[in-house]
């Protein structure tokens, strides 16, 4: 079974995902768009999110239901450090001594981690060993018919530091004036999940786990994804710049095969989503479509997403 | 490209810490679009770094990275950047060309620091 779920999110004066500190400035991501205006094209720069910060956030949400599901965690994911055995020190503490069969390397760590067996790891010793994240996740990026609209604009703060005369050097002073680069758009991104990778070899194509271990670390990945997208818990700077705004549509579509749904980028993303379905089920894919705009809320279509799959004996 | 040395060390200056985006989206820039935008912002963060970097007795500025010093030069005079976007606008190429110089190695010593 493969999920795919477009995102589309208000999020005014937000600081989710910054790039770096140029003495004090902190900048928000911003990338390249093209958008068309009086038949023309042009480039324009937006605020956006990575899709690493947004995989992030899913992690760390995976962990937490993975625990609370008796799941388990290896040591480093569950600090919400995501080195995903990368090299024999964080490898030998799943599995020691370290196999030299790549088969056996995959299933140790698929065994001891429920993150690295969804998010995928990059094992980067001999043998190398990869394995592909079950999920994937796209950049945020401003909706195309509003992103002329999007904007970035560095916000003022005063940070205090005490001080009596003495102690004072050069130009520092008790005042510490620096700029947050703040973003606001409708922003939209796409997250799919392959339910049918969990728990099975990226190398063999077979089974690792036994089927009750399976369904549990599916339920556990759904979940993190109500839990992440319903508490809004991902990005950056949350504390001080929680995003004023919220999530105003969510297209979910559950399918047999990989289907991912038309970018929410696209103002008529839920109609071609629909039309491109219509055509596979002609060919003969089950499927489950549902949106969440307007009346119905995003954890009402996520939580009949969730039935359906357990209605399929996805978990 | 000697008409340009100050935005060459600016981004000279970024290479040295570290940080290639600003060389980078300006050397890759297929239109002039994305060069105004990256010379603004390189501009906006090297003031920023100019700003709080330390100050020798000589009155030369420099940074610490990974225990190195850096000097910080001068920022590019606004002449050089108006005649470096005019020339941009009409041949992209130029951009290209102060990355790469950018990327290589300075012919001369460079003092950094106020000049
Ligand atoms: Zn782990």
């Amino acid at each position: 079974m493969f999920l795919s779920v477009g995102v589309r999110f208000e999020a005014n004066v937000e600081a989710l995902n910054m790039v770096e500190t140029a003495g004090n400035y902190s900048k928000h991501r911003r990338v390249p768009y093209l958008v068309e205006e009086d038949g023309k094209l042009k480039t324009v720069y937006v605020p956006a999110l990575s899709g690493e910060s947004l995989a992030h956030a899913y992690q760390e949400h995976l962990v937490r239901e993975a625990l609370s599901l008796n799941l388990p965690v290896c040591d480093d994911c569950r600090r919400n450090e995501f080195y995903k055995s990368m090299n024999k020190v964080h490898l030998k503490k799943k599995v020691n001594p370290i196999p030299d069969d790549p088969k056996k390397i995959e299933v140790a760590i698929v065994q001891s981690c429920v993150i690295e067996d969804v998010g995928g790891f990059l094992y980067a010793e001999k043998p190398p060993v990869r394995r592909s994240s079950a999920f994937q996740v796209s950049y945020a990026l401003p909706v195309k018919s509003v992103a002329l609209f999007a904007t970035s604009e560095p916000q003022l703060h005063a940070r205090h530091a005490q001080m009596d005369s003495s102690s004072k050097k050069g130009n520092a002073s008790e005042q510490m004036i620096y700029y947050v680069e703040t973003g606001t758009a409708l922003y939209g991104f796409t997250f799919n999940l392959d339910l049918n990778a969990i728990g099975v070899s990226a190398i063999t194509s077979e089974p690792i786990l036994n089927e009750n271990e399976i369904k549990a670390r599916r339920e556990a990945a759904l979940k993190a994804l109500f839990r992440m997208l319903s508490s809004a818990q991902f990005g950056a700077k949350l504390s001080r710049f929680f995003p004023v705004g919220g999530i105003t549509e969510v297209a979910v579509a559950v399918t047999e095969h990989p289907f991912v749904v038309t970018s929410p980028i696209y103002d008529d993303y839920i109609a071609r989503t629909e039309r491109r379905l219509k055509v596979l089920e002609g060919l003969g894919e089950k499927y489950l479509f549902t949106v969440a705009t307007g009346e119905k809320v995003p954890e009402e279509a996520l939580k009949e997403a969730m039935d359906y799959l357990k209605e399929q004996g996805a978990f | 490209m000697s008409e340009y040395e100050g935005i060459v060390k600016m981004l000279r200056f970024f290479v040295q810490t570290k940080n290639f985006s600003y060389v980078d989206r300006i050397g890759n820039a297929l239109n002039p679009e994305p060069v105004e935008v990256t010379l603004h912002e390189a501009l906006r963060a090297f003031r920023s770094i100019r700003e709080s970097a330390f100050v020798e007795d000589n009155g030369r500025r420099y940074v610490e990275k990974d225990g190195k010093k850096i000097p910080v030069p001068g920022i590019p005079p606004e002449e050089e950047v108006k005649a470096f976007l005019d020339a941009v606008r009409s041949d992209i190429g130029v951009a290209k060309r102060v990355a790469t110089l950018a990327l290589a190695y300075p012919s001369k010593k460079e003092s950094g620091g106020d000049e």
